[in-house]
C-alpha cells in the first residue's frame, strides 16, 4: 500500500460524507431549511440497516444480498421523511433560528428513540463486507464493498444532476428553489414540493447510513459527530450546492487522508483550517452563490 | 396517698412513653438504629455508549455480590441497597454524585470509569466527606493536583500498569522482530500515557526501534478507515493500540480486511473490555492482549472466579472482563473496612473516616485473586496478559498461556512520580 491506498481510503471517506451531506444540501437548495439532524438520519438508517439485514440472513437471505436489504432498509425508513416534514413545516415562516432549535431537538429526540430501540452500546453488522473481498490497485488493498459504496456516491451525484437538470420534476424544484411564489403562480404546487424535496432528502441521508454501516459501526453519539463534518463539508463547498456537497466531501476527505499520513496531530485542525479560509475569502464556500 | 403514689407512676409512665417515642425517633441508641437500617451504597457507573460495556460488567457483579452478601445478613449486620446511578460527562456525573449523597444519604459511592470523572469526583468527594471508592479511571495525570492526600477516596490500580506490562510481554515475545512500531491510541491522557510508556520501555531496554507512524483518534470513533490506510502504508512490524471501547473491535475489522494484520504484530494492553466483540475472524493469534485485574477464562482462576463467571455466562450469555473484577474488589474491601472498624468501636457503627482509615493495609480475595488497599489508597492487584490463540471453543479469541504480574512489580510506588520511576526501575523481562 501506498499513496495510492491513501487516496483510496480518502475518497472512501468523502463517499461517506457525500452520502451524508447530499440530502442536507438538496434540502437546504430547494427549502432553505439547515437540517441539524441529518446525521441523526443518517445513524438511523444505519441501525435499521443493521438490524433489517441482520434478520433477513437469519431467514436465509443469501450473504452476496446484503446490499440490497441494506438498500430496502434505507429507502424504507427514509419515509420518515414525510412526517417529519409536517412538523418543519410549521416553522417555515419563522425566522432561521426556529429552524436550528427544531432541528437540534429533532437530534436530541432521534438519540433517545435510537437508545430505546437499540440500547446504548454500538451496533454493527457482521462482517459480511468482506463477502466480496478486497480489490487491489497499484498495491494498494481495499474491501471491494468499499469501492462499491464510492461508485454508489458517484452514482447519487450523477442521478441528482440528471435528476435536477433533466426531468420536469427536477426543473420544478430547481423553480422552486429560485422562486417560490413565481413558481406557485406558475402551478407548481409547492407544498408538494416541499414535502417530496425533504422525503428524498432524508432517504439520501438514511441510504447513506445503511450502505457505508458495513464498513464500520455505528453508536448514538455518531448523529451529533457527523453534523460537525458535514457542516465543515457544506462550508467548503457552499451551502444548497450538490457539486459544492462533492467538492467539499472531497476535499475533506483527503486532506483527512493526507494529515493522518503527514502529520496526524493536525487531523483535525487541517479541516478548520480549510473552512476558516473558506469562510474569510470565500463566504458562500467554493459553488455557492453570494448572499445578494 | 394513692393520689401521690399514681402521680409519679402517671409522670414515670408517661417518661416511658417519651423514651419509647425518641427511642422510635433514632434520638437514643443511635448506634443499634444505624445498623437496622440499610446500608446504601451508590454506584455511579456508564450504562451505554462507548463505555457502556465497562459499566454493565461492573454493575452486573456488584449486584451478585450484594446478593451473596445479603443472604449472610450484609454488611455489620446491614442488608445493602444499591442506588445506581449513570456515568456520563464530569459535570453531570457530579451532580448526581450529590443527588447520591444529600438525597439519597447514601453511606458510600462506588464506581466510575473514565479518568476525567474520577479527577473532577475526587475533591467533591472529599469535601463532602464520603466514601468514594473508584473502579477505575485512575490514570496518572492530574491525580497528584485533584487529590494529593485524598482521606475518603480509594483508587483502583493505576491505569498505565497494564501497558507496562504488555510493553514487556512484546519485548519478551517480538525482541528481534520490533524494528518498525506504530500506535494507534485514544487522543486522550490514557492513550497517550500508555504509548509514551510503550516507547519508553522499548528505549529502556535498548530495543533499536524506528516509530513509523503516530495515529490519534477521538474516542468511540467508528471509521478508522483513513487511519487504517496511513498505518498500512507505514509498513509497521508491531502496532501498539490502547483502545479499548467499541472502537477497537472496528478497527482490528478494518485493519484485517485491508490485510493489515497478516504481517503485523498487535499489543493490545486493555483489549478486555472488548473480549468477546474481537472476534477470530479478524483478531490474529500471537496479540499481546490485556485483560487487566481479571481473565476469565484462566485455568488457575480461584472457585470464587468460576463461580462468577459461570452465573455470568449463565445469565447474560457473556463473559465478565476486569470491570467486574474491580467492582467486587472495592465492595470486598469496604467490607473488611466496616468490620475492621466495628470491630475496633465494639460493635457501634463507624463513621466514614473511621471506615476510611481502617481501609489501608487490608487484604482481600477479589474475583482475580488477592488484592489489597495500599497506604496512598492504590489497590495492589494481579494483572492477566498473554499471547491470544483461535485454539478454543469461543468465537474469540483467548489467552494460549496466562501470564499473570503483581503491581507491586510494575506499579509505581507510593508517592513517586510514575514517569521518574519508569526511568529509574529495573523489570524483568
Amino acid at each position: 500500500m501506498s499513496l495510492i491506498g491513501i487516496l483510496m481510503a480518502g475518497v472512501f471517506h468523502a463517499a461517506a460524507l457525500f452520502l451524508l451531506t447530499s440530502g442536507l444540501q438538496l434540502v437546504f437548495g430547494v427549502q432553505r431549511i439547515v437540517n441539524l439532524a441529518c446525521g441523526s438520519l443518517y445513524a438511523l438508517g444505519a441501525y435499521v440497516g443493521i438490524s433489517f439485514t441482520t434478520w433477513a440472513l437469519a431467514q436465509g437471505l443469501p450473504v452476496p444480498m446484503f446490499p440490497l436489504a441494506l438498500l430496502a432498509a434505507g429507502l424504507v425508513v427514509g419515509l420518515i421523511g414525510l412526517p417529519l416534514e409536517r412538523l418543519i413545516s410549521t416553522i417555515y415562516k419563522r425566522p432561521e433560528s426556529f429552524q436550528l432549535l427544531l432541528t437540534f431537538s429533532l437530534i436530541l429526540v432521534f438519540q433517545d428513540v435510537l437508545r430505546f430501540f437499540w440500547g446504548a452500546n454500538p451496533q454493527q453488522l457482521a462482517n459480511v463486507a468482506m463477502h466480496y473481498g478486497s480489490v487491489s490497485l497499484w498495491g494498494a488493498q481495499m474491501p471491494a464493498y468499499n469501492v462499491f459504496v464510492i461508485l454508489l456516491a458517484i452514482a447519487t451525484a450523477v442521478g441528482l444532476g440528471w435528476f435536477l437538470g433533466r426531468t420536469t420534476l427536477g426543473k420544478m424544484l430547481r423553480a422552486t428553489a429560485e422562486n417560490r411564489e413565481a413558481s406557485a403562480a406558475m402551478g407548481v404546487n409547492v407544498r408538494m414540493v416541499y414535502l417530496l424535496v425533504f422525503t428524498l432528502g432524508t432517504t439520501l441521508s438514511t441510504v447513506g447510513g445503511a450502505m457505508v454501516v458495513p464498513t464500520a459501526a455505528v453508536s448514538l453519539q455518531i448523529g451529533v459527530d457527523l453534523v460537525v463534518e458535514a457542516f465543515a463539508v457544506i462550508v467548503i463547498g457552499g451551502l444548497g450546492s450538490m457539486k459544492g456537497a462533492a467538492a467539499g466531501a472531497l476535499i475533506v476527505g483527503l486532506i483527512r487522508a493526507a494529515a493522518l499520513v503527514l502529520y496526524p496531530e493536525v487531523e483535525v485542525l487541517a479541516t478548520y483550517v480549510i473552512v476558516l479560509a473558506v469562510l474569510v475569502f470565500k463566504p458562500s464556500g467554493l459553488f455557492g452563490k453570494a448572499a445578494v | 396517698m394513692s393520689d401521690n403514689l399514681n402521680l409519679p407512676r402517671r409522670k414515670a409512665l408517661k417518661k416511658i412513653g417519651a423514651g419509647m417515642a425518641l427511642g422510635a425517633s433514632g434520638l437514643l441508641s443511635a448506634p443499634a438504629f444505624a445498623q437496622n437500617k440499610p446500608l446504601k451504597i451508590g454506584v455511579i457507573a456508564p450504562r451505554g455508549g462507548i463505555a457502556g460495556t465497562a459499566g454493565e460488567g461492573g454493575i452486573r457483579a456488584m449486584e451478585w455480590s450484594v446478593a451473596k452478601l445479603n443472604a449472610m445478613n450484609g454488611i455489620g449486620g446491614r442488608k445493602i441497597e444499591l442506588v445506581i446511578q449513570e456515568e456520563t460527562s464530569p459535570k453531570e456525573t457530579i451532580d448526581r454524585y450529590r443527588k447520591l449523597v444529600l438525597q439519597d444519604r447514601v453511606d458510600a459511592v462506588h464506581g466510575v470509569i473514565s479518568s476525567g470523572v474520577s479527577l473532577a469526583l475526587a475533591p467533591a468527594a472529599e469535601q463532602s466527606q464520603m466514601l468514594t471508592l473508584l473502579w477505575d479511571g485512575t490514570t496518572q495525570d492530574g491525580v497528584k493536583e485533584m487529590m494529593p492526600n485524598p482521606k475518603y477516596v480509594f483508587r483502583a490500580i493505576d491505569n498505565e500498569v497494564d501497558a507496562v506490562m504488555s510493553s514487556l510481554l512484546a519485548i519478551r515475545h517480538f525482541k528481534g522482530s520490533m524494528v518498525r512500531v506504530a500506535g494507534i491510541n485514544a487522543d486522550y491522557t490514557y492513550g497517550r500515557n500508555t504509548w509514551t510508556t510503550f516507547t519508553a520501555i522499548l528505549k529502556k531496554f535498548g530495543i533499536a526501534h524506528e516509530v513509523v507512524t503516530e495515529q490519534w483518534v477521538k474516542v468511540g470513533t467508528m471509521d478508522l478507515t483513513s487511519n487504517v490506510a496511513t498505518l498500512k502504508t507505514a509498513k509497521p512490524d508491531v502496532i501498539f493500540t490502547s483502545m479499548l471501547f467499541a472502537d477497537l473491535p472496528v478497527f482490528m475489522r478494518q485493519a484485517h480486511n485491508v490485510g493489515l494484520t497478516e504481517n503485523c504484530k498487535f499489543v493490545m494492553p486493555a483489549a478486555g473490555w472488548q473480549q468477546t466483540a474481537m472476534k477470530k475472524e479478524f483478531t490474529p493469534e500471537g496479540v499481546v492482549f490485556g485483560h487487566s485485574t481479571m481473565y476469565f477464562d484462566n485455568p488457575a482462576a480461584s472457585p470464587l472466579q468460576k463461580e462468577f463467571v459461570r452465573w455470568y455466562a449463565d445469565k447474560y450469555k457473556d463473559y465478565p472482563h476486569w470491570e467486574s473484577d474491580r467492582a467486587y474488589f472495592c465492595l470486598q474491601l469496604y467490607k473488611a473496612g466496616v468490620e475492621r472498624a466495628l470491630a475496633a468501636k465494639s460493635g457501634s457503627w463507624p463513621s466514614s473516616i473511621e471506615i476510611a482509615m481502617a481501609m489501608p493495609g487490608l487484604k482481600v480475595e477479589s474475583l482475580g485473586g488477592p488484592a489489597s488497599m495500599r497506604a496512598d489508597h492504590i489497590a495492589n492487584q494481579l494483572i492477566f496478559q498473554g499471547l491470544t490463540t483461535h485454539k478454543n471453543a469461543y468465537d474469540f479469541p483467548t489467552l494460549a498461556s496466562v501470564e499473570t504480574m503483581s503491581t507491586e512489580q510494575i506499579q509505581k510506588p507510593a508517592g513517586a512520580d510514575f514517569w521518574q520511576w519508569l526511568e529509574s526501575t529495573k523489570f524483568k523481562v
